[in-house]
């Protein structure tokens, strides 16, 4: 096993937020809980997926990799040193290894500025390339590498003048100008067209193996994770609840919103056709400013007992092949079977809405 | 039995006045919608889903314009209609729209009993508290409670505003509603809830839906016939078994497009997927307007204008592949 | 390197010529340059510039004379404004000295002139003999004796100093009862003496055209006597290009000479503010904070502080320059796209790519000077069109009050003297709408110029 490029030891991110009156006199503070405790390592070479609802907070866990928001608390360490709390010169390195590719590629770019503009700023910032025409040499490289040749029909366009696909390749283009070691990916196809979602996630794949990248792909889309992932992490209202190989965590999935989070997904099989699905979930995601005491998934879990929310809040555990799990009944769900979850399901989405 | 067709639409043709040229965005369109029935349009973006949504309240978009065909509702063509009657027996009453992100339609500063009333009252002479009465009716039947009328948009989740937009667009008991995409900013288990919210609907009430969206999955999940929308025309009409059954779809491009939807409980190394983009509207390809991008080709595909022809009942492909001569 | 730039220029220029009003505020650029660079032909008042306010320097003009070309438009003309020089100068020597001239006046118009003067300059002892002989042959005679041993100016003005001569001269030719019953005082002298001598020459004189010959005869007592200059000056109903002012000012000369100082007030001051505001304000906007509670609260001093009592200070202080006014306006007129500038860099700095080069590791200012004010320029660009005709007339209520900088002549300088001396009441629209025109022509200058920038900069507006 080789070293870990990336660890996480409980990255935790709390936003104040705007207080009353009353709350203020009575010294009260409230905070949303956006990531609350969070820890995972990630090895070189590894595609590492981040899966989960809006608001549950991969998307901050992805910004506090990046560093662009302050760590409340816990440790974050890159290639072996602690990145934590870094500034200044330390800070400005820290974001030439770590890269972040953006949900909405249109609106990661500077709409003024051409792709040649968007490709040279990273070199510029760091002042890599003794002159422009080193620089240009390997704009141009880069360009050929996702595929956007010949580089000389693309240098001088918008934004706006480049298909959804060819802007998140200009846009992966840009994250590779410094040769980073990690790539935090926020819902790269999440805006692209099915058809070519594919092609995105397989030149991404490609420049993953012959340059060694590592990638942290944030994504709600399981389907996707599946395909791109070598692991992957469901997270839940800030904290991680299930994590494992991605083949083995979504077809044996342990942890009740990971099955419930697979349930929900449309497939076009013909066996599923037109049947109304189970989705073994109740009510909507709570707020996290106010997160249910205990595990935190209680209220919307069809199996939680009273222990559930009076005992202390469940931790990964290891249920053996690296696959982790936060949830005190696992076994017990996994033994219920199929036929309580038929049954179980009736009293879920359509009643409960 | 044949059921009874509420929406027929033949030869529709609209067209994009642009500086670049005339964008051929529908480009004659022919199909019908029965009673009762969920007919799903897929196709990338830029493929005219949309367009042709708008096009079936004769309410194009500007530089847009409907310059051929009809759109017969129950018999009768609204293209033929005044602004006026389609505003007063058409749009909302008889054709209902759920706009892609129609939870961003909700004015954030009026509560939803407001912003219902105001829609009911434009067409219904009421009394109020049958209003009310009818208001909380149907946001019951899409699974909301009564108080959701004294709430604001911002009080409620974005699963919960899609559904008062549902509950909106079916009160004046339209026979046709269009969704657009309702499901796309939404996450999965909410998608999962209002998609099987629609199914139930269809049975409860009766009422015909024209689902667009670009993903073939859900299409799966909610629609008996789905049309596939390429480049302004259709390339492939069949219902869900012909569509999504073992043999699979006829046309290379739902094929692939087919192909290029990842499926969750499969294990693939590589994903396909359909190199290039979709043609430029302005001056589209000559004969197949798929053949620059379709693997299996003919010679005649690129020079050969393709009909859209039945090779089974109920099932129409555009696609020289396909037909036997 | 070089040849790069005018690559990029030709194809700036291909692009600025597809948009129509950039070419149009470009056509006026052009046109207020010309009119800067070629002011000395065009000023027909070749020292506009320094004598402005000099009175005496406009004193042969008409007062409140209509533009020339108002003639074009009406049936009955106007009389143009005239100086005629001497012609068949007899001077005799022998004797008592004397110097005779006459001044051939001719009359073609549908109204009389304003006034005629006779404009001399002499210097010790002489008698005038003044005779004016109409078509008619009617004559109108005048003497005057003047003795002084210096040198002296004489203005003989038919209007304020020959109203009875002329009564009498006319008189006859009306109704005794008629004639009688007028105060001779207070008859329309010019227009009696360009009239047909006829019934109604008094009340409303029909004109009598042809050739009105003005003759002096000066007699020079002592050997200093001489005759300086002389001539005859025909006030007429309308002078010049634009007509003249309630000072007898050529409006044509005046605005000329204003172009350039509306020029440099204009640009300068709207180029200087806005820059610095736009600067200010994205500043407070992206880091927000305290930085954007601090320089707040400095703008908010700023808007508080009256300008103009801060402006009578200073100018105590100092001597009232037209320079130190630019900066003084400077000073205070930043303040102007602050608020929007900072508003627009809240909603700026919330876009992803801002976030991405956050990312990426660009510094504050990279991102404020490369992300964000670039953004900002077509803003600047509409503010500084707005700020120019702001300026203009900022400067001109700062020079109404006396401070304003009285080495130069500026639009709103003419525009305030209209206004103050009720020129709108009194219908004097040559005075108020040209300078208020150029004003705006200015001020449309930049505008369009800017909407033009903008849909070029903009690439998102390019499309479709």
């Amino acid at each position: 096993m080789s070293e870990p490029i990336l660890v996480a030891e409980n990255l935790t991110k709390w936003f104040p937020v705007k207080r009353s009156v009353t709350q203020v006199m009575r010294r009260e503070r409230t905070w949303v809980r956006a990531v609350d405790g969070v820890s995972f390592s990630v090895e070189k070479g590894e595609i590492f997926g981040l899966v989960g609802e809006s608001g549950c907070g991969k998307t901050t866990t992805g910004k506090l990799i990046m560093k662009l928001l302050d760590i409340t608390d816990g440790r974050l360490m890159l290639q072996g040193e602690d990145v934590t709390h870094i500034t200044g010169a330390a800070l400005a390195q820290h974001r030439r290894h770590v890269q972040m590719i953006f949900q909405d590629p249109y609106a990661s770019m500077n709409p003024r500025f051409t792709v040649e503009d968007v490709l040279m700023e990273p070199l510029e910032i760091h002042n890599v390339g003794k002159d422009r025409a080193e620089r240009d040499v390997w704009v141009r490289e880069i360009l050929d590498e996702v595929k956007l040749s010949p580089p000389e029909e693309f240098l001088a366009r918008h934004p706006h003048m480049l298909s959804g696909g060819q802007r998140q390749r200009a846009a992966t283009a840009r994250t590779l100008m410094l040769n980073p070691s990690v790539i935090v990916a926020d819902e790269p196809v999440s805006m692209i067209d099915l058809s070519t979602r594919a092609e995105i996630l397989a030149m991404m794949k490609q420049l993953q193996r012959e340059m060694g990248l590592t990638y942290i792909y944030i994504t709600h889309d399981l389907s996707t994770a599946r395909y791109f992932t070598d692991r992957l992490a469901v997270m839940y209202l800030g904290k991680i609840i299930e994590m494992g190989k991605a083949g083995t965590l979504i077809d044996m999935a342990l942890h009740p919103y990971t099955k419930a989070l697979i349930g929900a997904v449309c497939e076009p099989v013909s066996g599923r056709v037109n049947r109304i699905k189970d989705v073994p979930i109740k009510g909507e995601i709570p707020a996290a400013t106010n997160i249910p005491a205990g595990c935190r998934f209680h209220p919307r879990c069809l199996y939680s007992v009273p222990e559930c929310w009076e005992e202390e809040e469940p931790t990964l555990a290891d249920v053996g092949d690296g696959h982790m799990v936060a949830c005190r009944r696992y076994r017990e769900i996994q033994a219920l079977g199929d036929a309580a979850r038929t049954s179980d399901a009736s009293l879920g989405l359509r009643r409960t809405a | 039995m044949e059921k009874e067709r509420v929406l027929e639409v033949q030869d529709l043709e609209l067209h994009y006045f642009t500086r670049k040229g005339v964008v051929r965005a529908v480009d004659k369109l022919s199909f019908f919608l029965r009673k009762g029935e969920t007919l799903g349009v897929v196709g990338e973006s830029g493929c005219g889903k949309t367009t042709m949504g708008t096009a079936l309240l004769n309410m194009p978009t500007p530089p847009g314009r409907i310059i051929g065909g009809k759109i017969l509702l129950e018999g009768q063509d609204i293209l033929m209609l005044s602004e006026s009657e389609l505003r007063r027996r058409v749009r909302w009453e008889s054709i209902a729209m759920v706009f892609q992100g129609a939870m961003n339609c909700l004015t954030p500063v009026y509560t939803i009993e407001k912003q219902m009333r105001e829609t009911l009252q434009q067409h219904r002479q009421m009394e109020k508290k049958d209003a009310t009465d009818r208001m909380k009716n149907y946001l019951n039947l899409v699974g909301l409670s009564d108080d959701v009328l004294r709430r604001y948009p911002h009080e409620l989740s974005g699963g919960m505003k899609q559904r008062v937009v549902i509950a909106t667009a079916l009160f004046l008991e339209p026979k046709v509603i269009i969704c657009d995409e309702p499901t796309t900013a939404l996450d999965v288990v909410v998608q999962a809830q209002i998609i099987n919210l629609l199914k139930d609907l269809k049975e409860q009430v009766g009422v015909s839906f024209i689902f667009i969206t670009h993903d073939l999955s859900i299409e799966a999940e909610v629609s008996d016939r789905i049309l596939v929308m390429y480049a302004g025309r259709i390339a492939e009409l069949g219902t869900n078994a012909q569509i999504y059954g073992p043999q699979g779809p006829a046309h290379p491009y739902t094929q692939r497009l087919l192909g290029a939807t990842p499926r969750l409980h499969e294990e693939v190394e590589e994903l396909a997927f359909i190199p290039g983009t979709p043609p430029d509207l302005v001056a589209p390809p000559e004969g197949c307007r798929f053949h620059p991008r379709c693997p299996v080709l003919l010679e005649r595909c690129a020079h050969d204008d393709v009909p859209l022809r039945e090779i089974e009942p109920d099932h129409m492909v555009a696609c020289w592949r396909c037909f036997d001569e | 390197m070089k040849r790069d730039r005018m690559a990029q220029l030709r194809s700036f220029w291909k692009e600025f010529r597809q948009v129509r009003f950039g070419v149009v505020g470009l056509v006026l650029f052009v046109v207020f340059l010309i009119g800067v660079v070629f002011e000395g032909p065009l000023l027909t008042y070749r020292d506009t510039n320094t004598r402005w306010r000099d009175m005496l320097y406009w004193t042969n003009s008409p007062r409140y004379a209509m533009p020339v070309w108002v003639n074009w438009f009406t049936s009955k003309d106007y009389a143009k404004s005239a100086v005629i020089e001497p012609h068949n100068v007899v001077e005799q020597t022998d004797g008592l000295r004397s110097v005779t001239m006459d001044f051939p006046y001719e009359y073609q118009a549908g109204r009389p002139p304003s006034d005629v003067l006779v404009d001399l300059a002499i210097t010790g002892q002489v008698a005038l003999s003044i005779t004016v002989e109409r078509p008619d042959g009617r004559t109108l005679t005048y003497t005057k004796q003047t003795s002084s041993s210096g040198s002296q100016q004489l203005r003989i003005s038919v209007d304020q100093n020959l109203r009875e001569r002329v009564y009498q001269m006319v008189a006859s030719a009306e109704d005794p009862a008629i004639a009688s019953a007028r105060n001779p005082k207070q008859i329309n002298a010019v227009g009696a003496l360009f009239g047909k001598a006829q019934h109604g020459i008094f009340s409303e004189p029909e004109v009598l055209n042809g050739t009105y010959k003005t003759t002096l005869q000066v007699t020079l007592v002592g050997a200093t006597a001489k005759l300086d200059r002389a001539q005859v000056v025909i006030a007429g109903g309308v002078s010049g290009i634009l007509g003249t002012d309630g000072n007898k000012r050529d409006l044509w000369s005046g605005l000329v000479a204003g172009t350039k100082w509306a020029l440099i007030i204009g640009l300068l001051t709207s180029l200087i503010s806005v820059a610095v505001g736009v600067v200010y304000g994205v500043t407070s906007g992206y880091f927000g904070g305290w930085v954007d509670s601090l320089m707040n609260r400095i703008y908010e001093i700023f808007v508080s502080i009256p300008l103009l009592p801060i402006l009578i200070v200073l100018s105590a202080v100092f001597k009232p320059s037209i320079w130190i006014m630019i900066i003084m306006m400077c000073v205070f007129f930043w303040v102007g796209p602050v608020k929007t500038v900072r508003s627009i860099a809240l909603q700026l700095k919330e876009n992803a790519y801002i976030e991405a080069a956050h990312g990426l590791g660009a510094t504050h200012r990279r991102i404020l000077f490369k992300h964000m004010i670039p953004q900002l320029v077509p803003y600047a660009f509409a503010s500084m069109a707005l700020a120019v005709p702001g300026a203009i007339t900022y400067e001109a209520s700062i020079s109404l009050i006396g401070l304003g900088d009285a080495t130069v002549v500026t639009w709103g300088q003419i525009l305030f003297d209209a206004f103050s001396s009720g020129a709108v009441l009194q219908g004097i629209w040559w005075w108020i709408v040209p300078p208020g025109l150029a004003i705006a022509l200015m001020g449309m200058t930049f505008a369009f110029i800017g909407f033009a920038m903008d849909t070029i900069l903009n690439p998102k507006l390019r499309t479709r």
